[in-house]
């Protein structure tokens, strides 16, 4: 067994809280969360519970990241065109 | 692209005529651009198609998230940019899309075939040099293993050994059982609890044992 499979299975166990979110409210609060971010507002105690999520669910970590980089590009004037982007693919 | 305030295009897009016409066309360039931006940062995913097939991809997946978005244009909260709020669901649409392509071609079933959690710790092999450490890490594996074959049902194994182990998507581990990511997800979250209390009631720490797992020596 390889050990960072192991590793992972450790991290979620010692990351376990009694009461977590869904996915759904995650994807319900993870628009303000990265707008927050971006905006340089985020610590420890900003949605705590959306945080321990993101660190539990790949697949909601997947999307909260490509959002907040979007974003961040967005709010920096540097997103990306559509042609940018075609041209890229 | 018109740039707008939360307000202006809560305006435009529950108006009429013109005005909701260019919201909408607005919002749909946006959503495009939000759904190549994700596709774009999967491509290693999406190897086997051609870019036209990407843009095609994404222009399907611009279309869901509109109708999404029309669909809740009421629960915009106005607490985020509302063309943040906007790109969640394009990402979502698009990376749910993206997955979807690399899984689909994987056989679950097969998958999940394979060596259960329980032998899949059994055949851990420590390399430390720490005597000591050995034994400690073999009793916490012997307690994992006891914690796992004691109070997991056959489907929460399953799902750990399919999303921790093989790395397989919630979201695509769930299309596959027929379930949702939110149910998947909670019967996780109920297995995790277990192992941890379990755990805990033979003295283990959560946090002592990842790090007796995470520095070799």
């Amino acid at each position: 067994m390889e050990r960072p499979a192991l590793r992972r299975l450790l991290r979620a166990i010692s990351d376990t809280d009694d009461e977590e979110i869904s996915c759904a409210k995650c994807f319900d609060l993870v628009s303000e969360y990265v707008d927050l971010e971006v905006a340089g507002m985020v610590g420890e105690q900003t949605l705590p519970q959306l945080q321990q999520h993101l660190r539990q669910c790949g697949v909601c970590r997947e999307e909260y990241e490509i959002l907040r980089d979007l974003a961040r590009l967005e709010a920096e004037g540097r997103a990306p065109s559509a042609d940018d982007l075609r041209s890229a693919l | 692209m018109k740039a707008r305030t939360n307000a202006e295009w809560l305006i435009a897009l529950k108006s009429d005529g013109q005005a909701q016409a260019a919201a909408l066309s607005d919002l749909r360039a946006y959503l495009l651009r939000a759904a190549l931006y994700a596709l774009y940062r999967s491509r290693s995913t999406l190897r086997d198609f051609a870019p036209t097939d990407i843009e095609q991809l994404a222009e399907d997946c611009a279309q869901d998230a509109l109708s999404a978005i029309l669909g809740h244009l009421d629960q915009f909260r106005g607490d985020s940019r509302f063309t943040t709020w906007v790109y969640k669901f394009a990402v979502n649409a698009a990376l749910v899309a993206a997955r979807r392509e690399r899984w689909g071609r994987v056989s679950l079933d097969r998958l999940l075939d394979t060596p259960d959690l329980v032998e899949r710790i059994g055949s851990f092999s420590d390399t430390s040099s720490d005597p000591q450490r050995r034994a400690f890490r073999g009793e916490i594996l012997a307690a994992i293993r006891q914690g796992i074959e004691s109070r997991l049902t056959k489907r929460q194994r399953e799902a750990l050994t399919a999303i921790v182990f093989e790395e397989v998507p919630l979201d695509e581990l769930a299309r596959h059982w027929g379930s949702n990511r939110n149910a998947l997800y909670k019967l996780l979250h109920d297995a995790r609890q277990k192992l941890k209390a379990h755990l805990s009631e033979r003295g283990f720490d959560a946090k002592e044992m990842l790090d007796v797992f995470s520095n070799d020596r």
